[in-house]
């Protein structure tokens, strides 16, 4: 039905010409420097100069077998399963209430607009709340806990592994379900409406309508949130470094955290810090295909015929 | 199913929601609460407790701590305003024009070049930064506003939202039945695709206001001339005399920072409230 | 398929791009740098030049850049100007804090970058203070001789502390940084808790019961516990005397070395956690600065610290203002178990200047002026701004001999006492650049055995695997 207009082609270019010249610049050309340095000696501050290795991959060698490298990957998935499960969960159940048309929520436009608001504070405003919150030994939440009698004494939440985890992995979810649930609701917005009444004429039950209807027709927005989640989550960088500097024992030490001390925490390691960063890329480029393929439009045929019933109702 | 079960169900399931819903909004009130709660109180009784629900009798100190230090609000206001609405007009616009080029246009690069936006979405934004700084410091660009806002153009996660809500919601025949009236390719997409766009651009609008708004680490790198901090730098410096953490005056310093953003934010809210419209462009 | 050419058409784009990127960069020259990251060492060069006498400033530049990363030195700079009304140079301060780690990369891209906002002048602190002067950067900072300090005479007037010189001398053995402060360190405790526990607030006398050595420390900490008081807020307290007084710094030629008396911080913080004679805090959280006020269960009898502690740190968060009020004023010093050093800042000037006459007018100023309109007379006295402020010992001997260290907040001790033969202790022989980042890793661990989370041989061995995973320091 469309892109049939050839003689037009031209427009493409000229479209995106702002777009490919912003991007050549501002990202392509730093993205190279970056993936160039992976294969060379350039360490150290101050320094301009490099020649590339005899061995070209032996900064991606010295970060495989880096024992920090490889703790951080694994804590960069842990925290990204723990926080983005239940993120995607809440937001497409607060999808399906708010965008129900059998019960209209009161106040719904608050709603939203509230469970946004995590998204607007800073990081470093984040790190200073929680900290004070689990702090050691006084704190709200351990005077809460004795309280209670679930603890004798304060304990040092944040030498704890899976706690420290657990408050990073709640705050990624805190602050971002909002967006997600409204990245969410617009795409159900954007579902042809007709759908829904033939599925109600149909007699289709609310839950039958969300899983074939609501869902396949998502698709598209849900791989969106899916692939700029899995984007931000394998880059999470703020919270994890200013919460507890990537501790303790490393248990929060994401990917981005490692690639900023190689860089950044005293030797100036560019060219490590490189190669991590291109591994890192490799990684979330393979995990996103596979979403991609996962995601990919099995569906279509099934609402086209979904979408031509509809028609005919209508017209009938 | 009697008729009465049916609304019992109906009036607990609404309970539920509502709970649910009171629950989330506490919790998202709850740390601007505390925020501006402890703007008022001394940094005395912070150490004390840090967190107090009710309001303490310091703030007009710690506007005097705040004002003794190289903290000019006003001026970090027009900076970061200036920096944030320029790089979201360029965000918004240029995306929608790039997402339009790729729904509306058959040319030969479009696949390969949507795929290659996706593949460079992906790479970590803390050390090709590096990069960009020394680019940026071989250009002369350091203390201009420039290299926070031109980057913005080219944003691929805004191309990709719109150019999905594009195909979901953008119909050729209005683009064609507006060729046939003799409209230019430019001037149809400024006067009609980016009125159809509005809902999905004020919501990447306030993504994008609200991100570059936070940037702390960019600006505090490129820009060193102290009249052209933005608002975080200068919260950021109030932290840096690690002798004496001057707490009240500090949550002060972010809670002046938010509430720019909150009155931009309630300003584009109607757009969240109201989601996408839909129906301007059927038939 | 489509996929795969659009990668291999980006990575044509890229090398294409590179090839002509690496063309037109330019690559200045790096200047030679021995490897050297042990500090001042006695065989070094040693500087025997008269100090440059044709210095002048460009006068088409009318800026001097100043990067440092509190307000302190930009405070001093209105002080200067009001002290020399000719000084036309307008003085640009970029403060950038070092609290995200984002001071270090930004001044070095500066000097390294050039151009006309690089820095004149600019401030390090001791935790990374050896870069600037010994280590990767020193390079980009000029020697005092270069901009016309006299700089062998003032150092006998002022009488300047040697580790501040040592510090400050680049492996030519030139001069290219001092300290103001002097940053000795001492025990601060308790008066009240002491006579409570041994009947005396006598400075001697508490000298004697918590050292020398920290057999006597731990002895003391027993007597405390069993009056129900903490010695310590928490190790971190301990650490900076054990780090300052120690032989050896973290890297000995290239190598990670852990000096005994360091590694046997881990035995300390274990035994001090064990034993419940702290609180367990961790220094700069809420909970340390709560303990300076008795706000916890268990009151704590003292803190390691120079004198900036007292009067920046303890001072504002004893809970009171004057004598009788939360604290204050139940405070003396006395000499800690062992010697050590913590904290000042170091003043540099760059290579590149075009106004290295001003930029020596000011350093000389705040360094090595010992008269009584320098910046260290006032800073002593703490009448920087007026009467009544902030007193600390500072680098100038002859300084510290006609200033006054009376403190009401230490009961009216006079401070000077004990920490003017403190700074005999201080030494720049067990610093290296990367201390910061090294200490962060080595306390982790420290906590992590303490908190009987892993064995003392694991929590070395993760030690030694941190420093290697993150730094370019070969380890064992």
């Amino acid at each position: 039905m469309r892109r049939k207009s050839v003689s037009y082609a031209k427009y493409g270019y000229i479209f995106s010409a702002p777009f490919i010249l912003a991007f050549l610049i501002f990202s392509l050309y730093p993205i190279i420097f970056t993936a160039v340095i992976g294969f060379t000696d350039l360490k150290g501050m101050g320094k301009t100069d490099f020649k590339f290795l005899e061995n070209p991959f032996q900064n991606f060698v010295t970060i495989f077998k880096n024992p920090s490298f490889q703790v951080s990957l694994s804590n960069t998935a842990i925290i990204w399963i723990i926080n983005f499960i239940p993120q995607i969960l809440l937001a497409l159940l607060l999808t399906a209430w708010f965008t129900s048309t059998r019960h209209k929520i009161k106040g719904q436009g608050l709603f939203k607009v509230l469970f946004y608001m995590p998204n607007i504070i800073t990081a470093a405003t984040i790190a200073i709340l929680f900290n004070s919150l689990f702090g050691y030994p006084m704190s709200p939440m351990n005077d809460i806990l004795q309280k209670l009698g679930l603890i004798d004494a304060p304990v040092n939440f944040m030498l704890q592994k899976w706690t420290t985890r657990n408050i990073i992995s709640f705050i990624q979810f805190w602050q971002w379900y909002g967006y997600t649930m409204i990245v969410l609701i617009s795409g159900v917005l954007g579902i042809n409406p007709e759908l829904f009444e033939a599925a109600e004429i149909d007699g289709a039950s609310r839950s039958q309508t969300f899983f074939y209807i609501t869902l396949p027709c998502l698709r598209t927005i849900l791989l969106f949130t899916l692939v700029t989640s899995l984007i931000g989550g394998l880059n999470m960088f703020d919270i994890p470094r200013l919460l507890n500097l990537g501790g303790p024992d490393n248990a929060t030490l994401t990917t981005s955290v490692f690639i900023y001390n190689q860089a950044f925490s005293g030797s100036y390691l560019y060219n490590r810090a490189a190669a991590a960063s291109m591994i890192m890329f490799v990684v979330i480029a393979i995990l996103s295909a596979l979403l991609f393929y996962a995601m990919r439009d099995k569906y279509a045929a099934k609402i086209k015929k979904l979408e031509k019933k509809a028609q005919r109702r209508t017209a009938v | 199913m009697s008729k009465r079960k049916t609304d019992v169900s109906k009036y607990t399931m609404k309970v539920v929601i509502y709970v649910v819903c009171i629950f989330l909004s506490i919790l998202s009130i709850l740390p601007f609460w505390i925020m501006l709660m402890n703007a008022t109180r001394g940094t005395f009784d912070i150490q004390q407790s840090a967190i107090s629900l009710i309001p303490g009798n310091k703030l007009m100190d710690n506007f005097a701590i705040l004002a003794g230090k190289t903290f000019n609000p006003i001026k970090g206001f027009l900076n970061s305003f200036i920096i944030s609405s320029g790089a979201t007009i360029a965000t918004v616009y240029f995306s929608a024009l790039t997402a339009y080029a790729l729904v509306a246009y058959d040319w030969r690069m479009r696949k390969p070049f949507f795929t290659f936006i996706m593949a460079v979405l992906m790479i970590p934004a803390q050390v090709s930064g590096i990069g960009f700084y020394q680019f940026m410091y071989r250009l002369q660009w350091t203390n201009s506003f420039l290299p926070l806002i031109l980057p913005a153009i080219a944003a691929p996660a805004t191309v990709f939202f719109m150019r999905q809500y594009l195909l979901a919601t953008l119909s050729m025949d209005i683009v064609n039945s507006a060729r046939i009236d003799g409209a230019g390719e430019f001037y149809t997409f400024n006067a009609i695709i980016l009125p159809i766009a509005k809902p999905a651009i004020a919501t990447q609008a306030i993504f994008s206001f609200v991100g570059s708004w936070n940037n702390l680490f960019m600006p505090l790198i490129l820009l060193t001339d102290n009249s052209k901090y933005t608002m975080p730098i200068m919260v950021s410096l109030l932290r840096g005399d690690i002798y004496k953490t001057e707490y009240g005056s500090i949550y002060l310093g972010l809670s002046l920072t938010v509430l720019p953003l909150f009155a931009i934010y309630f300003m584009l809210s109607k757009y969240i409230i109201a989601g996408v419209a839909l129906g301007s462009i059927k038939e | 398929m489509k996929r795969i050419l659009a990668t291999i058409l980006a990575c044509t784009l890229l090398v294409t791009m590179l090839l002509t990127g690496c063309g037109q960069e330019k690559n200045p020259p790096a200047p030679d740098k021995p490897a050297q990251n042990d500090p001042a060492t006695p065989d070094k060069p040693v500087d025997t030049a008269p100090p440059a006498t044709d210095v002048a400033d460009d006068p088409s530049v009318k800026t001097l850049n100043l990067w440092t990363f509190t307000d302190e030195v930009p405070k001093m700079m209105d002080k200067f100007k009001e002290l020399n009304p000719d000084f036309s140079l307008e003085i640009k301060p970029t403060i950038i804090a070092t609290t995200d780690g984002a001071y270090q990369p930004a001044l070095d891209q500066a000097l390294a970058g050039g151009g006309a906002d690089a820095p004149d002048m600019y401030c390090a602190e001791s935790a990374f203070v050896l870069k600037y002067t010994q280590g990767d950067a020193y390079q980009f900072a000029a020697p005092y001789k270069d901009l016309g300090i006299d700089v062998d005479k003032l150092l006998k007037e002022a009488d300047i502390a040697q580790y501040t010189v040592d510090i400050g001398t680049n492996p030519d053995g030139q001069l290219v940084g001092l300290g103001y402060q002097a940053t000795g360190g001492a025990f601060i405790y308790r008066r009240s808790l002491a006579k409570d526990t041994w009947g005396t607030d006598d400075p001697a006398t508490i000298t004697g019961k918590i050292g020398p050595g920290w057999d006597k420390f731990f002895a003391a900490a027993a007597e405390l516990k069993a009056k129900g008081y903490g010695i310590v807020s928490g190790d971190g307290d301990l650490w900076h005397a054990v780090e300052g007084a120690s032989e050896k710094g973290w890297i000995v030629d290239d190598k990670l070395y852990i000096d005994p008396s360091r590694e046997a911080f881990l035995d300390y913080s274990k035994s001090l956690k064990d034993n419940g004679w702290h609180n367990d805090t961790q220094d700069w959280t809420d909970a340390w600065f709560a303990d300076m006020k008795d706000a916890s269960n268990m009151k704590v009898f003292g803190f390691f610290g120079p004198a900036w502690l007292i009067n920046y740190v303890m001072a504002g968060n004893s809970g009171g203002e004057k004598i009788g009020e939360g604290t204050y004023g139940d405070w003396a010093v006395c000499e800690p178990p062992v010697g050590f050093f913590w904290g000042g800042t170091w003043v540099i000037g760059s290579r590149s200047s075009k106004v290295k006459k001003s930029v020596g007018d000011i350093i000389e100023w705040i360094t090595l002026d010992s008269s009584d309109t320098g910046l260290q007379y006032f800073w002593a006295n703490g009448t920087l701004n007026g009467p009544g402020g902030t007193k600390d010992t500072v680098a100038s001997g002859t300084v510290m001999k006609k200033s006054d260290g009376k403190v009401e907040f230490l009961g009216n001790q006079n401070m000077f006492d004990v920490f003017v033969p403190a700074g005999q202790f201080a030494t720049g022989k067990n610093k290296t650049q990367y201390d910061e980042t090294i200490n962060t890793h080595w306390r982790n661990q420290v906590r992590e055995y303490a908190n009987g989370n892993k064995s003392r041989d694991q929590a070395i061995a993760d030690f030694k695997q941190l420093v290697a995973d993150n730094l370019d320091v070969m380890v064992d």
